[in-house]
């Protein structure tokens, strides 16, 4: 065998490989329900914060812990436990994804990702005139 | 529809603006075809005369594009708030360099950076005229040509194509039907008086210079592109890589500098704690810089020993189109929830489509006609033993270590065809492949020189790496003894990829001293070299033995959750000493600067007597932002050998009115009636009328609520908080006890009842002022920076050198 054809097929079968393995590496976003029907294993939940189910954070006593409930695509209400600081504006947050397990009734998350209005969003003054008029 | 005057808007700014995109747009379009036509091969049209007009027109292009940046300019300095650019992107108050940078805040402005580059490009190219020029030229009009499109925002058939920067805001379509639009002295609203300004995020000094390094970077890879395409057209497939190669070492230093520049403002600036966290938006700017690295060594393989000439046209291609890709990607915002820093869709993504398979269609349809050209080529095979083999195999590892990056990246996109439902990877899952790749490509960094053009003695090589092979060996194993990853665990491929690092480093350095000897002409591939084998060291020491010190000292707190690590931040108590890493910090307090609040965090050292001392003063800051929310920016001591980065995870309570006001709470209550505080019991005995009104000014009605306060460490007092009308308005006094931290308000008299309603707000004490903070070491991070600045220097060398020997040539 020529050693290009060889580097070529070694390539190839690299490339397969990369394929297979980061897919096989990459979470699905997923919801609560199959999340609390396999504790333990790590899924990626979106949904959005609950906010009339508030939120706890007191980090004059702990500024590791943070829990809130959020409801995912399917309207399932769960409580979350983050064991972090409060992510900077919660509040704003539109959409929001947990990474983390699921262990008794609360979903226990190592990172909480925020979808915020994003930074190159175009403002418009459309609302600020209404309410000026 | 009827017309409206609209008072005092400077309408004739967007139409020029418009007229002028038009052109621009026109004229790039008819300068490539132009182009292009001139390089048909017929007796009746005159190239030469094809290429003159095309000259003229591509002239003409620039001059209009130009004119369109001038105007935009205008419009930003000269605050005309009725442009949505103006509006949107800057205020008053902004100082130049800002109201410079907001330009390319937006899409529209970063499109025309990109394009102002290219065409910067595009002069210096047209100073020598050859062979080359029509294809370069001609692409790089085409290219303008659907840039200029972007940005005069057209209506196709009801579809908004684009977005011009000269949209005015009551054309905003976000607008259309409100009725101040209709205004025609709209302008005189409260809210076109200024400005959004440029989000406080970006008013940091990196903001005005990576986006224009950046960009030069993009435009730079459209240069070998161009040369790529005309070697198709011309089927001289061989004859182009020795021109294009400077180019595509000024590619490879410029965009090297673009991307690297984004990391140093991420580490410096971001509270995310790196400089590099596989962010889509990231990953896209890279894909392309390793291609024009991996397409820049097949160049210089074929030039010396004619080879692989297939391979050096699909990366040099590949590398502008995956330019185009990140385009689509961080613009269309497909990337919406898996990248921080992704635009969102103006209309764009339609085009920007467009804009890639057209020239994907027609990289792919110039190969495919010279096929055959190709195939006759591609009759000598490489020896095992020779430089140009092992050259090889390095690029196509970059080519992968690409094309993982790339198909991870492109999750989102592979979720919009297939309907799955990947979530993005994390960085961990990045490094494992990222890791072996780099240990593949810097050993064979190390080797490949070593190598000769053709063929060579295997123990020839052997015998000249020996030295920094064994050196590399012995150093990687006892620093990774120190750094403790001489264990059989995952840390193997730390050990590994450090020992790859290590000999690169070593091997170049060999190079460099004796088989170059020193000389700085011939320098800039082993300077390159050894700064990329320092960065690779440095990423690899800082990232794998980055210590979180700020670990909270109560752990039973954090004992709660034992699933995830639960102690990553640590709560600083006002003026407590608490021990953290090495050091012992006390978190001294915090003032307002402008749009911040620094945070005074000292570091103390304790020597062996016991006494502490100062070692430094941090100060992380918060910025105060209604727009886009607060947030954090971390501030960092550098040592030569450590870095000590500090961010604020939790402010506490935050200066400010009100803020460091707790309550108020709210009591009924009658006469009698006790209300229970944190510093006093307050009795309130009843509603007083005959009031010493002097001081007050004119009233109508003054009543006081007399409040008796009790605590247990003065003597009790007795405050009025009044409850005043004047002019049928009435008015709150409080009543202020400075040294309990209290005010008292009376709030509401209820005639009916009898009953009043007494507000109290509690000062929180001093000691609640705390901070909760993140700390973080980053070991050897200065081999990381020092490696950035030496790979620079090194692609900048090998251009001049390439240029020089070009001319000779």
């Amino acid at each position: 065998m020529k050693i290009s054809t060889l580097v070529v097929l070694v390539l190839i079968a690299v490339a397969g490989g990369v394929m297979i393995s980061t897919l096989s590496d990459a979470g699905t976003y997923d919801v609560f329900n199959a999340a609390y029907k396999n504790p333990g294993k790590e899924y990626h939940v979106i949904g959005s914060y609950v906010h009339e189910n508030g939120q706890e954070y007191n980090p004059e006593i702990n500024p590791n812990l943070f829990s809130f409930h959020m409801k995912d695509t399917l309207g399932t209400v769960s409580k979350v436990i983050l064991h972090k600081e409060k992510p900077a504006d919660f509040e704003r947050a539109e959409r929001i994804v947990i990474i983390g397990k699921a262990e008794g009734n609360e979903f226990h998350a190592r990172e909480v990702l925020m979808k915020c209005p994003s930074k190159y969003n175009n403002d418009s003054p459309a609302k600020d005139n209404a309410e000026n008029q | 529809m009827e017309s409206i005057a609209y008072n005092g808007e400077s309408a004739w700014i967007g139409d020029l603006g418009f007229l002028l995109s038009g052109i621009s747009f026109s004229c790039a379009l008819f300068a490539g075809l132009s182009w292009f036509l001139s390089l048909r091969k017929s007796d009746s049209h005159s190239p030469a005369g094809w290429e003159n007009f095309a000259k003229k027109l591509f002239f003409l292009h620039s001059f209009a594009l130009l004119g369109v940046i001038a105007l935009v300019f205008l419009v930003l300095v000269g605050h005309f708030f009725e442009y949505q650019y103006a509006w949107q992107h800057t205020s008053l108050d902004m100082s130049m360099k800002y109201i410079f940078a907001s330009f390319w805040e937006g899409q529209e402005g970063s499109f025309l950076l990109w394009a102002f580059w290219h065409v910067v490009l595009g002069f210096i190219f047209l100073r020598k005229q050859s062979e080359w020029t029509a294809p370069v030229m001609g692409t790089m009009s085409l290219v303008q040509a659907f840039i200029s499109f972007m940005i005069l925002g057209v209506y196709v058939f009801e579809y908004k194509i684009g977005s011009s920067p000269f949209t005015l805001v009551r054309e905003m379509p976000e607008n259309a039907g409100l009725p101040w639009i209709k205004n025609p002295d709209y302008l005189s609203l409260p809210v076109f008086a200024d400005g959004r300004g440029l989000n406080p995020l970006l008013q940091n000094y990196w903001m005005t210079i990576h986006p224009p390094v950046l960009f030069l970077g993009f435009a730079s890879t459209l240069i070998p592109f161009g040369f790529a395409v005309g070697a198709l057209v011309r089927k001289k497939l061989m004859q182009w890589q020795s021109p294009a190669l400077p180019w595509t070492y000024f590619s490879i230093g410029i965009l090297g500098t673009g991307i690297l520049m984004g990391g140093a403002w991420a580490y410096e600036a971001l509270s995310f704690g790196g400089f590099w966290a596989w962010d889509p938006v990231e990953n896209a700017s890279l894909v392309p810089w390793v291609l024009i690295v991996a397409a820049g060594h097949v160049m210089l393989v074929n030039i010396k020993a004619n080879k692989n000439h297939f391979t050096a046209i699909v990366l040099t291609l590949g590398s502008f189109l995956l330019v185009l890709y990140s385009t689509f990607l961080t613009r269309s915002g497909i990337l919406g929830d898996s990248s921080v820093h992704a635009f969102t869709d103006l209309g764009m993504s339609g085009l920007l489509l467009i804009f890639l398979f057209s020239f994907v269609a027609l990289a792919g349809y110039l190969i495919f006609l010279n096929r055959r050209e190709f195939i006759r080529l591609h009759n000598k095979e490489d020896a095992f033993y020779s430089r140009e083999f092992w050259m090889f195999v390095g690029s196509l590892t970059l080519l992968l270590a690409a094309f993982h990056i790339s198909f991870t990246t492109s999750f989102p996109v592979i979720n919009k065809i297939f309907g799955t439902k990947l979530a993005g990877l994390e960085i961990a899952d990045y490094n494992k492949w990222q890791t072996g790749f780099a240990i593949l490509i810097l050993v064979l960094m190390g080797i490949a020189q070593f190598f000769k053009y053709r063929n060579t003695e295997p123990g020839e090589v052997f015998a000249r790496i020996r030295v920094p092979l064994f050196s590399a060996l012995v150093l990687s194993l006892v620093s990774g003894y120190f750094l403790g990853w001489l264990e059989f665990s995952f840390r193997l491929f730390y050990l590994l990829l450090l020992f790859a690092g290590v000999f690169s480093v070593l091997a170049n350095g060999k190079y460099l001293l004796f088989v170059i000897k020193g000389k700085i002409n011939h320098s800039g591939a082993s300077i390159a070299h050894i700064g990329f084998g320092l960065l690779i060291t440095g990423a690899l020491i800082s990232t794998g033995k980055t210590k979180t010190i700020s670990v909270n000292p109560d752990n039973s707190l954090s004992s709660f959750g034992n699933i995830y690590p639960a102690n990553e931040n640590i709560r600083l108590n006002k003026n407590d000493t608490v021990p953290m890493g090495n050091y012992f910090v006390v978190y001294k307090g915090k003032e307002k600067d402008g749009i911040h609040i620094l945070f005074e965090v000292e570091y103390l050292e304790k020597d062996a007597q016991g006494n502490y001392s100062q070692a430094f003063t941090l100060y992380p800051r918060i910025q105060l932002n209604e727009r886009m929310g607060n947030s954090s920016e971390p501030d960092t001591r550098h040592f030569l050998h450590k870095d000590i980065y500090t961010h604020i995870t939790h402010p506490g309570i935050m200066p400010g009115e009100g803020v460091e006001w707790k309550g108020p709470t709210t009591a009924t209550v009658v006469s009698g009636d006790t209300i229970y505080c944190n510093n006093a019991t307050l009795i309130f005995e009843g509603l007083d009328r005959a009031i010493d009104t002097t001081g007050l000014g004119k009233v109508f009605l003054a009543v006081g609520a007399r409040v008796k306060v009790l605590n247990g460490a003065s003597a009790d007092t007795t405050v009025w908080p009044l409850y005043i009308i004047r002019d049928s308005f009435p008015e709150v006094r409080e009543a202020l006890l400075p040294n309990l931290g209290m005010r008292i308000a009376l709030w509401k008299i209820n005639p009916d009842t009898g009953s009043s309603e007494i507000s109290v707000f509690e000062k929180l004490s001093s000691n609640n002022d705390f901070v909760v903070m993140k700390a973080l070491e980053f070991p050897g991070i200065n081999i990381l920076w020092a490696g950035c600045l030496i790979m620079v220097a090194g692609s900048f060398i090998a251009v001049r050198q390439r240029i020089k020997k070009k001319n000779v040539a």
